[in-house]
Protein backbone atom coordinates (compact mmCIF):
# COMPACT_ATOMS: atom_id res chain seq x y z
CA UNK A 1 0.00 0.00 0.00
CA UNK A 2 1.40 3.61 -1.02
CA UNK A 3 0.04 6.70 -0.13
CA UNK A 4 -0.44 8.05 -3.55
CA UNK A 5 -3.26 9.37 -5.15
CA UNK A 6 -5.22 7.73 -8.23
CA UNK A 7 -6.29 9.87 -10.92
CA UNK A 8 -7.81 8.53 -14.48
CA UNK A 9 -8.79 11.42 -16.88
CA UNK A 10 -11.11 11.26 -19.58
CA UNK A 11 -9.31 12.75 -22.62
CA UNK A 12 -5.95 13.46 -23.22
CA UNK A 13 -6.45 17.31 -22.94
CA UNK A 14 -7.59 16.36 -19.30
CA UNK A 15 -4.15 14.32 -18.70
CA UNK A 16 -2.02 17.30 -19.98
CA UNK A 17 -3.62 20.22 -17.78
CA UNK A 18 -2.99 17.88 -14.91
CA UNK A 19 0.63 16.90 -15.75
CA UNK A 20 1.16 21.18 -16.51
CA UNK A 21 0.59 21.61 -12.84
CA UNK A 22 1.16 18.15 -10.87
CA UNK A 23 4.17 16.98 -13.42
CA UNK A 24 7.11 16.40 -11.48
CA UNK A 25 5.08 14.90 -8.44
CA UNK A 26 3.29 12.47 -11.34
CA UNK A 27 4.05 9.08 -12.32
CA UNK A 28 2.24 7.80 -15.34
CA UNK A 29 0.17 4.76 -15.09
CA UNK A 30 -0.65 2.44 -18.67
CA UNK A 31 -0.22 -1.43 -17.87
CA UNK A 32 1.03 -0.53 -13.96
CA UNK A 33 3.27 -3.67 -14.49
CA UNK A 34 6.22 -1.53 -13.99
CA UNK A 35 4.71 0.73 -11.88
CA UNK A 36 3.80 -1.48 -9.18
CA UNK A 37 6.94 -3.40 -9.21
CA UNK A 38 9.06 0.29 -8.91
CA UNK A 39 6.61 1.32 -5.94
CA UNK A 40 7.00 -1.68 -4.26
CA UNK A 41 10.72 -1.93 -4.30
CA UNK A 42 10.67 2.07 -2.61
CA UNK A 43 12.41 3.65 -5.78
CA UNK A 44 8.97 4.97 -7.34
CA UNK A 45 8.03 7.85 -4.92
CA UNK A 46 5.10 9.95 -6.79
CA UNK A 47 2.24 11.57 -5.36
CA UNK A 48 -0.05 10.89 -8.16
CA UNK A 49 -0.91 7.69 -10.62
CA UNK A 50 -2.15 9.18 -13.69
CA UNK A 51 -4.00 6.16 -15.19
CA UNK A 52 -3.74 7.08 -19.42
CA UNK A 53 -4.56 3.37 -20.39
CA UNK A 54 -8.22 4.19 -21.29
CA UNK A 55 -7.16 7.35 -23.23
CA UNK A 56 -8.45 6.89 -26.63
CA UNK A 57 -6.43 9.00 -28.14
CA UNK A 58 -3.46 5.96 -27.06
CA UNK A 59 -5.92 3.11 -28.06
CA UNK A 60 -5.53 2.65 -31.55
CA UNK A 61 -3.23 1.06 -34.33
CA UNK A 62 -3.28 2.28 -37.90
CA UNK A 63 -2.10 1.89 -41.13
CA UNK A 64 -2.38 5.15 -43.20
CA UNK A 65 -1.03 7.20 -45.91
CA UNK A 66 2.13 4.61 -46.18
CA UNK A 67 2.37 5.00 -42.08
CA UNK A 68 2.42 2.46 -39.43
CA UNK A 69 0.99 4.20 -36.16
CA UNK A 70 0.04 2.49 -32.45
CA UNK A 71 -0.79 3.80 -29.94
CA UNK A 72 1.32 4.08 -26.54
CA UNK A 73 -2.15 2.73 -24.67
CA UNK A 74 -2.09 -0.87 -26.50
CA UNK A 75 -1.57 -3.77 -24.69
CA UNK A 76 1.20 -6.42 -25.44
CA UNK A 77 -1.31 -8.65 -26.43
CA UNK A 78 -3.11 -6.19 -28.65
CA UNK A 79 0.33 -5.98 -30.93
CA UNK A 80 1.01 -9.65 -31.19
CA UNK A 81 -3.10 -10.09 -31.93
CA UNK A 82 -2.84 -7.33 -34.89
CA UNK A 83 -3.39 -8.30 -38.03
CA UNK A 84 -2.04 -4.57 -39.69
CA UNK A 85 1.30 -5.22 -36.72
CA UNK A 86 2.15 -8.88 -38.52
CA UNK A 87 1.40 -7.16 -41.92
CA UNK A 88 3.60 -4.20 -41.41
CA UNK A 89 6.31 -4.79 -38.62
CA UNK A 90 6.04 -8.76 -38.49
CA UNK A 91 9.69 -8.63 -35.85
CA UNK A 92 7.98 -6.19 -33.45
CA UNK A 93 4.41 -8.88 -32.92
CA UNK A 94 7.21 -11.74 -32.78
CA UNK A 95 8.83 -9.77 -29.80
CA UNK A 96 5.21 -9.23 -28.75
CA UNK A 97 3.51 -13.00 -28.35
CA UNK A 98 7.37 -13.58 -26.45
CA UNK A 99 7.02 -10.90 -24.13
CA UNK A 100 6.96 -12.02 -20.27
CA UNK A 101 4.22 -14.33 -19.64
CA UNK A 102 0.28 -13.98 -20.80
CA UNK A 103 -0.73 -12.48 -17.62
CA UNK A 104 1.75 -9.53 -17.94
CA UNK A 105 0.81 -9.10 -22.23
CA UNK A 106 -2.31 -9.06 -21.47
CA UNK A 107 -1.70 -5.33 -19.26
CA UNK A 108 1.83 -4.07 -20.25
CA UNK A 109 1.45 -1.55 -22.80
CA UNK A 110 3.86 -0.42 -25.54
CA UNK A 111 4.37 2.91 -24.65
CA UNK A 112 4.95 1.40 -20.82
CA UNK A 113 7.47 -0.70 -22.31
CA UNK A 114 9.53 2.59 -23.77
CA UNK A 115 8.90 5.08 -21.47
CA UNK A 116 10.82 2.57 -18.48
CA UNK A 117 13.79 2.77 -20.68
CA UNK A 118 14.82 -0.95 -19.45
CA UNK A 119 17.72 -2.09 -21.91
CA UNK A 120 16.34 -5.22 -21.64
CA UNK A 121 12.72 -3.69 -23.12
CA UNK A 122 11.10 -6.42 -26.19
CA UNK A 123 9.39 -3.65 -27.84
CA UNK A 124 12.53 -1.66 -28.12
CA UNK A 125 14.51 -3.54 -30.40
CA UNK A 126 12.18 -4.07 -33.16
CA UNK A 127 10.95 -0.29 -33.41
CA UNK A 128 14.17 0.55 -33.95
CA UNK A 129 14.57 -1.58 -37.12
CA UNK A 130 11.26 0.32 -38.12
CA UNK A 131 13.09 4.01 -37.47
CA UNK A 132 10.13 4.77 -35.11
CA UNK A 133 9.81 8.39 -33.25
CA UNK A 134 7.28 8.28 -30.00
CA UNK A 135 5.08 11.02 -30.28
CA UNK A 136 5.22 13.28 -27.38
CA UNK A 137 2.88 15.72 -26.09
CA UNK A 138 2.93 17.83 -23.58
CA UNK A 139 1.13 21.77 -22.77
CA UNK A 140 4.00 23.05 -24.83
CA UNK A 141 2.96 21.15 -27.89
CA UNK A 142 4.05 17.93 -29.59
CA UNK A 143 7.23 16.76 -30.64
CA UNK A 144 8.76 13.54 -32.27
CA UNK A 145 11.42 11.28 -30.18
CA UNK A 146 13.41 9.32 -32.31
CA UNK A 147 13.36 5.58 -30.01
CA UNK A 148 16.90 5.63 -30.17
CA UNK A 149 17.02 8.96 -28.01
CA UNK A 150 14.12 7.85 -25.57
CA UNK A 151 16.64 6.30 -22.99
CA UNK A 152 19.27 8.51 -21.54
CA UNK A 153 20.42 5.81 -20.06
CA UNK A 154 18.84 2.15 -18.04
CA UNK A 155 15.45 3.21 -16.54
CA UNK A 156 16.27 6.90 -17.46
CA UNK A 157 13.48 8.03 -19.65
CA UNK A 158 14.95 11.96 -21.37
CA UNK A 159 11.23 12.80 -21.41
CA UNK A 160 9.85 15.87 -19.53
CA UNK A 161 7.89 15.32 -16.30
CA UNK A 162 5.07 16.85 -18.33
CA UNK A 163 5.01 14.83 -21.58
CA UNK A 164 3.43 12.08 -22.49
CA UNK A 165 3.57 9.70 -25.53
CA UNK A 166 0.57 9.03 -27.47
CA UNK A 167 1.84 7.21 -30.43
CA UNK A 168 4.55 5.81 -32.67
CA UNK A 169 5.51 5.78 -35.93
CA UNK A 170 6.87 3.54 -37.65
CA UNK A 171 8.30 3.09 -41.31
CA UNK A 172 6.76 -0.13 -42.48
CA UNK A 173 8.64 -3.15 -43.89
CA UNK A 174 9.54 -2.37 -46.90
CA UNK A 175 7.95 -4.45 -50.03
CA UNK A 176 11.78 -6.22 -50.53
CA UNK A 177 11.53 -7.14 -46.86
CA UNK A 178 10.94 -11.48 -47.06
CA UNK A 179 13.10 -11.58 -43.49
CA UNK A 180 12.36 -10.69 -40.29
CA UNK A 181 12.67 -11.82 -36.78
CA UNK A 182 13.34 -11.16 -33.05
CA UNK A 183 14.94 -13.97 -30.72
CA UNK A 184 16.06 -12.98 -27.19
CA UNK A 185 18.24 -15.57 -24.78
CA UNK A 186 16.84 -15.91 -20.88
CA UNK A 187 16.97 -17.57 -18.46
CA UNK A 188 13.83 -19.68 -19.19
CA UNK A 189 12.14 -19.71 -22.55
CA UNK A 190 9.12 -18.22 -21.35
CA UNK A 191 8.50 -15.49 -19.11
CA UNK A 192 12.07 -14.42 -18.26
CA UNK A 193 13.62 -11.06 -18.12
CA UNK A 194 16.26 -10.63 -21.63
CA UNK A 195 19.40 -11.67 -21.61
CA UNK A 196 20.46 -10.35 -24.55
CA UNK A 197 17.88 -9.47 -27.85
CA UNK A 198 17.96 -9.19 -31.21
CA UNK A 199 15.54 -7.71 -33.91
CA UNK A 200 16.22 -8.24 -37.85
CA UNK A 201 14.73 -7.55 -41.06
CA UNK A 202 16.23 -8.18 -44.66
CA UNK A 203 15.14 -8.45 -48.14
CA UNK A 204 17.35 -10.22 -50.69
CA UNK A 205 17.49 -10.36 -54.46
CA UNK A 206 17.06 -13.48 -56.71
CA UNK A 207 20.74 -13.93 -56.60
CA UNK A 208 20.01 -14.09 -52.66
CA UNK A 209 22.33 -10.28 -52.54
CA UNK A 210 21.29 -8.63 -49.31
CA UNK A 211 19.20 -5.73 -50.43
CA UNK A 212 17.74 -4.12 -47.46
CA UNK A 213 18.92 -4.65 -43.82
CA UNK A 214 18.26 -3.70 -40.24
CA UNK A 215 19.73 -5.07 -36.80
CA UNK A 216 18.98 -3.56 -33.76
CA UNK A 217 20.52 -5.29 -30.35
CA UNK A 218 18.99 -5.12 -26.52
CA UNK A 219 19.36 -6.14 -23.12
CA UNK A 220 23.61 -6.01 -24.02
CA UNK A 221 24.51 -2.00 -23.61
CA UNK A 222 22.73 0.66 -21.43
CA UNK A 223 20.18 1.39 -24.42
CA UNK A 224 19.11 -0.57 -27.43
CA UNK A 225 21.05 0.61 -30.57
CA UNK A 226 21.25 0.00 -34.04
CA UNK A 227 24.55 -1.17 -34.95
CA UNK A 228 25.01 0.09 -38.26
CA UNK A 229 28.15 -1.23 -38.72
CA UNK A 230 26.92 -4.81 -39.09
CA UNK A 231 24.55 -3.55 -41.48
CA UNK A 232 26.57 -2.25 -43.40
CA UNK A 233 29.08 -5.33 -43.36
CA UNK A 234 25.91 -7.60 -44.75
CA UNK A 235 24.47 -4.69 -47.19
CA UNK A 236 25.24 -5.95 -51.09
CA UNK A 237 26.86 -9.06 -50.15
CA UNK A 238 25.80 -12.76 -50.59
CA UNK A 239 26.22 -14.10 -47.02
CA UNK A 240 27.54 -17.26 -46.23
CA UNK A 241 27.34 -19.36 -42.62
CA UNK A 242 31.47 -17.45 -42.62
CA UNK A 243 30.02 -14.32 -43.34
CA UNK A 244 27.24 -14.37 -40.16
CA UNK A 245 30.37 -15.49 -38.04
CA UNK A 246 32.70 -13.00 -38.88
CA UNK A 247 29.80 -10.38 -38.85
CA UNK A 248 28.86 -11.94 -35.14
CA UNK A 249 32.05 -11.82 -33.86
CA UNK A 250 32.38 -8.27 -34.99
CA UNK A 251 29.01 -7.16 -33.00
CA UNK A 252 30.37 -8.82 -30.01
CA UNK A 253 33.28 -6.81 -29.94
CA UNK A 254 31.18 -3.60 -30.73
CA UNK A 255 29.00 -4.56 -27.37
CA UNK A 256 32.41 -4.82 -25.46
CA UNK A 257 33.50 -1.20 -26.91
CA UNK A 258 30.34 0.30 -25.33
CA UNK A 259 30.35 -1.88 -21.94
CA UNK A 260 33.69 -2.33 -21.35
CA UNK A 261 34.85 -5.77 -20.68
CA UNK A 262 32.99 -7.26 -18.05
CA UNK A 263 32.61 -10.78 -16.42
CA UNK A 264 29.80 -11.44 -18.24
CA UNK A 265 31.64 -10.71 -21.43
CA UNK A 266 32.76 -14.37 -21.32
CA UNK A 267 29.37 -15.83 -21.53
CA UNK A 268 27.87 -13.00 -23.88
CA UNK A 269 31.14 -12.81 -26.24
CA UNK A 270 29.95 -15.73 -27.86
CA UNK A 271 26.66 -16.15 -26.81
CA UNK A 272 26.27 -12.97 -29.41
CA UNK A 273 28.09 -14.57 -31.74
CA UNK A 274 26.22 -18.19 -31.93
CA UNK A 275 22.61 -16.24 -31.20
CA UNK A 276 23.40 -14.15 -34.33
CA UNK A 277 24.26 -16.77 -36.81
CA UNK A 278 21.23 -19.00 -35.63
CA UNK A 279 18.72 -15.68 -36.25
CA UNK A 280 20.11 -15.16 -39.98
CA UNK A 281 20.67 -18.47 -41.08
CA UNK A 282 17.40 -18.43 -42.74
CA UNK A 283 19.76 -16.19 -45.38
CA UNK A 284 21.57 -18.82 -46.18
CA UNK A 285 19.28 -21.19 -46.67
CA UNK B 1 -3.53 11.73 9.33
CA UNK B 2 -6.06 12.60 6.54
CA UNK B 3 -5.96 9.07 3.96
CA UNK B 4 -6.51 9.50 0.32
CA UNK B 5 -9.62 7.59 -1.09
CA UNK B 6 -10.33 6.17 -4.21
CA UNK B 7 -14.18 5.35 -4.90
CA UNK B 8 -14.30 1.81 -6.75
CA UNK B 9 -17.03 0.32 -8.54
CA UNK B 10 -16.63 -3.00 -10.36
CA UNK B 11 -18.24 -6.38 -10.89
CA UNK B 12 -16.55 -9.32 -8.61
CA UNK B 13 -17.80 -12.88 -9.35
CA UNK B 14 -21.26 -11.42 -11.24
CA UNK B 15 -21.93 -9.23 -8.00
CA UNK B 16 -21.61 -5.27 -8.33
CA UNK B 17 -19.36 -3.99 -5.59
CA UNK B 18 -18.90 -0.32 -4.66
CA UNK B 19 -16.17 0.67 -1.60
CA UNK B 20 -14.02 3.05 -1.05
CA UNK B 21 -10.53 2.00 -1.13
CA UNK B 22 -6.78 3.33 -0.08
CA UNK B 23 -6.24 3.97 -3.90
CA UNK B 24 -2.14 2.71 -3.48
CA UNK B 25 -3.68 -1.27 -3.34
CA UNK B 26 -2.63 -3.38 -5.14
CA UNK B 27 -6.23 -6.10 -6.68
CA UNK B 28 -4.37 -8.40 -5.14
CA UNK B 29 -4.72 -6.66 -1.69
CA UNK B 30 -8.24 -5.35 -2.23
CA UNK B 31 -8.96 -9.08 -3.25
CA UNK B 32 -7.65 -11.02 -0.21
CA UNK B 33 -7.52 -8.27 2.55
CA UNK B 34 -10.43 -6.01 1.66
CA UNK B 35 -12.30 -8.28 0.30
CA UNK B 36 -11.51 -11.33 2.63
CA UNK B 37 -11.36 -13.65 -0.49
CA UNK B 38 -8.04 -15.52 -0.08
CA UNK B 39 -8.54 -18.05 -2.98
CA UNK B 40 -6.42 -15.32 -4.96
CA UNK B 41 -2.77 -16.04 -4.04
CA UNK B 42 0.21 -13.80 -3.25
CA UNK B 43 3.88 -15.97 -4.83
CA UNK B 44 6.27 -13.69 -5.63
CA UNK B 45 5.16 -10.32 -5.36
CA UNK B 46 6.43 -9.39 -8.88
CA UNK B 47 4.66 -11.10 -11.38
CA UNK B 48 6.82 -13.89 -12.11
CA UNK B 49 4.80 -16.76 -10.23
CA UNK B 50 1.24 -16.62 -11.77
CA UNK B 51 -0.06 -17.43 -8.19
CA UNK B 52 -2.12 -14.13 -7.86
CA UNK B 53 -3.97 -14.99 -11.75
CA UNK B 54 -7.26 -13.53 -11.83
CA UNK B 55 -9.58 -12.75 -14.41
CA UNK B 56 -10.46 -8.97 -15.55
CA UNK B 57 -13.12 -8.62 -18.62
CA UNK B 58 -11.82 -12.38 -19.92
CA UNK B 59 -8.38 -11.52 -19.57
CA UNK B 60 -5.69 -13.67 -17.52
CA UNK B 61 -3.64 -10.76 -15.13
CA UNK B 62 -1.50 -11.08 -12.75
CA UNK B 63 -3.22 -9.23 -9.68
CA UNK B 64 -0.22 -8.48 -7.81
CA UNK B 65 0.94 -5.82 -10.63
CA UNK B 66 -1.98 -3.91 -10.81
CA UNK B 67 -3.75 -1.06 -8.89
CA UNK B 68 -6.95 -2.49 -7.50
CA UNK B 69 -8.39 1.42 -9.19
CA UNK B 70 -7.89 0.11 -12.25
CA UNK B 71 -10.54 -2.37 -11.63
CA UNK B 72 -13.01 -0.07 -11.63
CA UNK B 73 -15.69 -0.42 -14.16
CA UNK B 74 -13.92 -3.99 -14.74
CA UNK B 75 -15.30 -7.59 -14.42
CA UNK B 76 -13.44 -9.57 -12.33
CA UNK B 77 -13.43 -13.24 -11.92
CA UNK B 78 -11.31 -14.94 -9.05
CA UNK B 79 -11.29 -18.77 -8.41
CA UNK B 80 -14.00 -18.29 -6.22
CA UNK B 81 -16.51 -17.46 -8.61
CA UNK B 82 -15.61 -20.77 -10.88
CA UNK B 83 -18.00 -23.21 -9.08
CA UNK B 84 -21.77 -22.92 -8.87
CA UNK B 85 -22.19 -23.41 -5.16
CA UNK B 86 -21.47 -27.12 -4.54
CA UNK B 87 -20.99 -27.71 -8.06
CA UNK B 88 -17.09 -27.52 -9.33
CA UNK B 89 -16.42 -26.01 -12.30
CA UNK B 90 -15.41 -28.68 -15.24
CA UNK B 91 -12.00 -27.07 -14.66
CA UNK B 92 -11.53 -27.78 -11.37
CA UNK B 93 -12.79 -31.25 -11.59
CA UNK B 94 -10.65 -32.66 -14.13
CA UNK B 95 -7.84 -30.91 -12.32
CA UNK B 96 -8.88 -33.27 -9.03
CA UNK B 97 -9.41 -36.36 -11.85
CA UNK B 98 -5.76 -35.40 -13.37
CA UNK B 99 -4.07 -35.29 -9.91
CA UNK B 100 -3.14 -31.62 -11.06
CA UNK B 101 -3.01 -30.43 -7.58
CA UNK B 102 -0.17 -31.23 -4.78
CA UNK B 103 0.20 -28.37 -2.51
CA UNK B 104 -2.33 -26.41 -4.36
CA UNK B 105 -0.98 -23.10 -4.31
CA UNK B 106 -0.17 -22.60 -7.61
CA UNK B 107 -3.60 -23.84 -8.22
CA UNK B 108 -6.17 -21.21 -8.25
CA UNK B 109 -3.75 -19.13 -10.74
CA UNK B 110 -3.76 -21.92 -13.42
CA UNK B 111 -7.08 -22.67 -12.79
CA UNK B 112 -7.63 -18.82 -14.20
CA UNK B 113 -4.90 -18.71 -16.92
CA UNK B 114 -6.67 -21.81 -18.21
CA UNK B 115 -10.36 -20.81 -17.53
CA UNK B 116 -8.82 -17.14 -20.04
CA UNK B 117 -7.15 -19.74 -22.29
CA UNK B 118 -11.03 -21.65 -22.94
CA UNK B 119 -12.93 -18.53 -23.27
CA UNK B 120 -10.62 -17.20 -25.95
CA UNK B 121 -9.55 -20.49 -27.56
CA UNK B 122 -12.16 -23.78 -26.87
CA UNK B 123 -9.94 -26.47 -28.80
CA UNK B 124 -6.43 -25.40 -27.49
CA UNK B 125 -3.65 -27.55 -29.02
CA UNK B 126 -0.64 -28.79 -26.12
CA UNK B 127 1.35 -25.71 -27.45
CA UNK B 128 -1.18 -23.15 -27.09
CA UNK B 129 -1.61 -24.34 -23.38
CA UNK B 130 1.41 -24.98 -22.28
CA UNK B 131 2.04 -21.34 -23.66
CA UNK B 132 -1.32 -20.25 -21.85
CA UNK B 133 -0.07 -21.50 -18.47
CA UNK B 134 3.98 -20.45 -18.85
CA UNK B 135 3.34 -17.44 -16.28
CA UNK B 136 1.98 -19.80 -13.92
CA UNK B 137 4.95 -22.14 -11.79
CA UNK B 138 4.52 -24.97 -10.21
CA UNK B 139 7.82 -26.64 -8.14
CA UNK B 140 5.02 -29.83 -7.61
CA UNK B 141 3.69 -31.44 -10.35
CA UNK B 142 6.14 -31.20 -13.57
CA UNK B 143 3.35 -29.80 -15.08
CA UNK B 144 2.38 -32.91 -17.17
CA UNK B 145 -0.62 -33.66 -15.21
CA UNK B 146 -1.02 -29.67 -15.44
CA UNK B 147 -1.40 -29.86 -19.32
CA UNK B 148 -3.52 -33.07 -19.00
CA UNK B 149 -6.03 -31.65 -16.72
CA UNK B 150 -6.60 -28.52 -19.10
CA UNK B 151 -7.28 -30.88 -22.09
CA UNK B 152 -9.79 -32.86 -20.59
CA UNK B 153 -11.22 -29.60 -18.71
CA UNK B 154 -11.36 -28.19 -22.86
CA UNK B 155 -13.30 -31.44 -23.78
CA UNK B 156 -15.51 -31.29 -21.22
CA UNK B 157 -16.21 -27.94 -21.57
CA UNK B 158 -17.56 -29.09 -25.41
CA UNK B 159 -19.61 -31.54 -24.16
CA UNK B 160 -21.31 -28.90 -22.05
CA UNK B 161 -21.62 -26.52 -24.30
CA UNK B 162 -22.71 -29.06 -27.07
Amino acid sequence: MFDVEYIRPQDLGEALDFLEEYGPDTTILAGGTDVMIDMRAGVLKSRYLLDVSRLPELRTIMFDNGELTSGAGVTITEIGQSEIIGRHAPALQIAADRFAGRQVRNIATIGGNVAHCSPCGDTIPPLLIHDAVAVVVSPAGQRNVPIEEMAGGPYHCTLRPDELITHFILRPKPKEVEFADFQKIGRRKELAIARMSMAVMAGQAADKTISFFRFALGACTPTPHRFREIEEMLLDRVPDEKLLWETGRVLAERMIDITGRRLSAVYKEPAIQGLFVRLMLPLIQ
Amino acid sequence: MKKNSYHLHFTLNGEEKSLDIEPGISALELIRNTLDLKGTKEGCGIGECGACTIMVDGKAVNACLIFAAQLDGRSVLTVEGLSRGDALHPIQQSFIDHHAVQCGFCTPGILMSAHALLGENPQPNREQIVKAVAGNLCRCTGYQSIIAGIEDAAERCREKES
